[in-house]
């Protein structure tokens, strides 16, 4: 839901996605080519700059999105640096190798990079943009159609399940641990119900409105989509140029 | 819309419909629905109101009987439903079940679109029905941001984009605040102005007495009686019988009359606004 309110209320929020795909894209790319993991820093450092800064997203909501992500990096670099030995005199060790901590400092810096490309795709596009440019870009209809369905459900059955849960709340569905259970187990089978439900009534609704196949919808428009993509294109060469030169 | 008709725009004869799983959905339903009429379905719940909108939109076909549309029973191959869909405009009851899109401008413009309308087209549309509703501030908001009656106004600009003949509402004002239903009557006041046929099932009594000339009562899936808006006072036992209840100004225009306050030689007041303006003293205007 952060990423959510993020992208719907940001400074970029009508610029062209196309535009934002496009830096994104050469962020990521810029990160890959980068020599050093200190150079793979530096442009993750200047994504995630260019999302607080430009787009205006909060650094908290910033931090807070990026917190889980930055956890998993943490123990995966901490994993990948050190590595288990065992001795006949120390028995077994936890040592650091320095062939370790270098690949543990490459994978962090390009997952950083990687991983501040994409919040700031997500945080300044809402997911219908990034739809509607995946049809543009002749992405298979099907998957279209499955991505803009799950994404509208995805609520829908979220406000049902907390509908559900707040009134088994308050008729103590949840007073004790086998209680608990119990009442999960009830609201599991109820949006099961609920899914197989509702896919029969929204198939019915798109029949009404005379749907017979994929799912068409007026693509929304970017008036200074052109200036945009360029100043997105120069901006993302900038980047990779950064990696490419910087020793 | 050109040409002027004349006869039923839709109707149904001896219709029968189950449901897989045996439950009773239309029994021998007769009825015709007049054009550019305001027409409401009573009926209690599961007396087959949705049902019935289900088959005028050619989503549901009976077992038994013909649904007709524009004089010709219902052709339910592709392209004749295809038709019928794109002069028939259905709102349903749950806007979440009638949602698509979670982007409020995309979701108005699935119905357009899927007439094969072009982009400019299709825009003008979804400008003009967001701007029916309201709801053009909120074009570009999610729609898992808006409240219930925001959610439902967007179903009925959905609808609206396709420019039927024929709109069905099914409870649209259930779950609407008084503004919100007020504002709504509004809206399908212009709708009618424009010749649009509308057809609308609920459970408000005194507004079916206000607004419609065509009052259908559905009970145990079937028609069982159809009147002029303007005769319900003389058939309010037959409402009482069937549970519907009985428009509170039919009521208390009786007592009015019975007390002697209103000449029984004036026509019944169709609102409690009318009502009021019968009972206000010539000079002065009604206290609210």
């Amino acid at each position: 839901m952060l990423i959510e309110q993020s992208a719907y209320s940001n400074r970029w929020r009508q610029v062209s996605p196309a535009a934002k795909g496009l830096f994104a894209l050469c962020g990521m790319v810029a990160v890959f080519i980068a020599k050093t993991p200190g150079i793979a820093c530096g442009i993750a450092l200047l994504l995630c700059l260019t999302t607080l800064v430009g787009a205006g997203v909060p650094s908290v909501r910033y931090l807070r999105v990026a917190a889980p992500a930055l956890l998993f990096l943490a123990m995966s670099g901490a994993t990948l640096a050190a590595s288990l030995q065992s001795g006949p005199v120390s028995g077994m060790t936890v040592q650091l190798v320095p062939a370790g901590l270098a690949r543990a400092a490459q994978v962090c810096g390009r997952s950083l990079g990687g991983l501040t490309a994409l919040l700031f795709l997500a945080l300044t596009t809402p997911l219908t943009d990034l739809i509607a440019l995946l049809r543009r870009l002749k992405m298979p209809e099907a998957l279209l159609d499955i991505m803009v369905l799950c994404y509208r459900m995805l609520f829908v059955f979220a406000e049902s399940a907390h509908a559900i849960r707040v009134a088994q709340t308050a008729r103590l569905g949840y007073g004790s641990i086998s209680r608990s259970f119990r009442s999960l187990g009830a609201l599991v089978a109820a949006i099961t119900l609920q899914v197989w439900q509702r896919s029969l009534a929204l198939h019915q609704a798109a029949l009404a409105r005379n749907n017979d196949g994929p799912f068409r919808f007026l693509e929304p428009s970017f008036p200074a989509a052109g200036r945009q993509l360029a100043v997105a294109c120069s901006a993302g060469a900038g980047l990779i140029a950064l990696a490419v030169v910087l020793p | 819309m050109t040409l002027a008709r004349t006869g039923p725009i839709g109707a149904l004869e001896a219709v029968d419909f189950r449901y897989p799983d045996n439950s009773r959905g239309l029994v021998q339903c007769t009825l015709a629905l007049q054009r550019g009429s305001r027409t409401v379905l009573l009926g209690p719940n599961g007396a087959g109101k949705t049902t019935l909108f289900l088959h005028l939109n050619g989503i549901l076909r009976p077992q038994r009987g013909t649904v007709q549309f524009d004089g010709a029973p219902l052709d339910y191959g592709r392209p004749g439903l295809r038709q019928l869909r794109s002069r028939v405009g259905l709102v349903f009851q749950n806007p979440d079940s009638q949602l698509v899109s979670a982007s409020v401008r995309e979701d108005v413009s699935f119905g357009p679109c899927n007439l094969g309308l072009d982009r400019v087209t299709v825009s003008r549309r979804v400008a003009e029905a967001l701007a029916m509703v309201g709801m053009v501030d909120q074009a570009d908001r999610p729609v898992h941001a808006l409240s219930f009656g925001q959610k439902k106004r967007v179903c009925i600009a959905g609808v609206l984009a396709m420019e039927p003949e024929l709109l069905l509402l099914d409870e649209p004002m259930a779950g609407l605040d008084p503004a919100m239903q007020g504002e709504l009557e509004q809206l399908l006041d212009r709708l009618h102005r424009r010749g649009m046929t509308i057809v609308m099932a609920t459970h408000d009594i005194d507004f079916t007495y206000r607004w419609a000339d065509q009052v259908c009562l559905l009970a145990e899936g079937q028609c069982r009686a159809q009147w002029e808006g303007a005769a319900l006072p003389e058939v309010r036992d037959q409402l009482r019988q069937w549970g519907v209840g009985v428009p509170q100004v039919i009521q208390l225009h009786r007592l009015l009359v019975e007390r002697g306050v209103i000449p029984a030689t004036v026509p019944a007041p169709r609102s409690h606004e009318a009502l009021q303006r019968l009972l206000a003293p010539r000079t002065g205007t009604a206290k609210g």
